[in-house]
């Protein structure tokens, strides 16, 4: 119900955008023959908004212990840039230099963290945290944690050497406290209609931040999930995109994604897996 | 619908529309291959060989026109049918179109989608939370 609810929302929103983008391509391009419309090159002024979905099949898994991978079926993309501030699927932003070289913004996000806790299982297990029997059964469920708001700087720079996105972000919510360096490098290739972009990157992990989503307090800790206090890591990932344009607004993709937690977050009683793979292959439309 | 035929029905909408042919004469058939063509910062414009392949139900004195210049690219004297090749160097959308001699009437005619992905706005190519997402 709430996914057909977002889902006419958009297609309002893309009827209208797309009314007006209707009426902007009939300015250009509709000319009586003999005049020369591709001479004149007109420049067609790009929607403030970015509208779309993907349906197909991928995954992601869940380095938590008895937790589900996560499945992705459907995703949307919403987005909206004016000229100082901007919305990027919940990131806000406000940019404050944007010249030739580099576009700095203040922005404003959710941490993704907390993403893998809330597809997590209770379980009984009858062994202790270092295999041996236990006198009865005890329940063990990975602990709750909580979406914290962080605001940071970001910093997008491209060229013909590729692109290049940092971004620093602390916790002003209260909630782990700590803080966040990112440094993503991408380098696309076109040919045509295919498109190919590795990109890898790494991102470092306060201490409090660690600690807070990958730690296990006492009040938290039995025989079967010990007490562990986390430290700063740093975290690396890599992706690598394939997408060929059926037509202006399909798109048919595949993606693979890897990110190695950091050793501290990686030696955690709750963390099962310390590599995470996501994979998507399915048809995106841009409206 | 089931979701097997939802999802046939989407995926061959976009294939089916791709040729936006205008039929303002149905026993006019024109088809130009492609129909779209990717530019980016690094190749703002597209250098392209364009096939045009025409059919009529009635033999005529047929012309092949484009948005580029007044005069015909190619006319065909009392033929059913033609073809030929059209090398350009786009940067926007523009037509193809088929004209009866001495008529204005624009018999069939094609769009040829110029699409531009890559953005002058560094903060659309921001790496975000989607798996999928990409240019």
């Amino acid at each position: 119900m709430k996914l057909l609810v977002i889902v006419a929302f958009l297609l309002i929103v893309a009827t209208q955008s797309g009314a007006a983008a209707e009426l902007s391509a009939e300015k250009t391009t509709s000319t009586t023959p003999g005049k020369v419309p591709g001479a004149e090159q007109q420049a067609t002024q790009e929607s403030r908004w970015r509208l779309g979905f993907a349906f197909g099949y991928g995954l992601r898994t869940n380095p938590l212990v008895q937790s589900d991978d996560i499945p992705i079926v459907v995703d949307i993309d919403i987005g909206w840039f004016g000229d100082r501030f901007f919305f990027d699927n919940g990131d806000l932003g406000f940019t404050f230099a944007d010249n030739d070289r580099v576009t700095a913004s203040l922005v404003a996000r959710v941490n993704s963290d907390r993403v893998f806790f809330r597809r997590t299982d209770t379980r009984f297990v009858s062994v202790d945290a270092t295999g041996m029997p236990l006198s009865e059964a005890i329940q063990v469920e990975v602990p709750d944690r909580s979406f914290a708001t962080e605001l940071g700087v970001e910093i997008l720079a491209d060229g013909s050497w590729g692109q290049l996105q940092m971004t620093a972000h602390h916790d002003i919510s209260g909630t782990h406290k700590g803080y966040e360096l990112f440094v993503d490098y991408g380098y696309g290739w076109r040919n045509q209609r295919w498109y190919f972009e590795p990109s890898f990157g790494l991102s470092y992990k306060s201490e409090a931040l660690n600690d807070y989503y990958w730690g296990v307090r006492e009040d938290e800790a039995n025989l079967a999930l010990p007490a562990y206090v986390a430290g700063d890591g740093v975290n690396a990932h890599a992706r690598l995109a394939l997408s060929y344009h059926v037509n202006r607004h399909w798109t048919f993709l595949l993606v693979g994604e890897f990110e190695r937690l950091n050793e501290s977050a990686a030696a955690s009683p709750i963390v099962d897996d310390r590599n995470v793979f996501g994979y998507f292959a399915g048809f995106g439309f841009r409206f | 619908m089931t979701p097997r035929a939802l999802f046939l029905l989407l995926t061959l909408v976009p294939l089916t529309t791709v040729a936006d042919v205008d039929v303002a004469d149905q026993s006019m058939q024109l088809t130009v291959k492609p129909v779209l063509c990717i530019t980016d910062k690094r190749t703002p414009s597209c250098q392209m060989s364009f096939l045009i392949v025409w059919q009529s139900a009635q033999t005529g004195y047929y012309c092949l026109f484009s948005n580029f210049g007044e005069a015909p690219i190619r006319c065909w004297s009392n033929e059913l049918s033609g073809h030929t090749t059209d090398e350009r160097s786009v940067q926007n959308d523009f037509r193809y179109w088929m004209q009866k001699a001495n008529s204005e009437l624009q018999l069939a005619a094609v769009t040829v989608e110029v699409l531009r992905l890559d953005s002058d706005d560094r903060r659309r190519k921001r790496r975000r939370r989607h798996v999928w997402d990409i240019n």
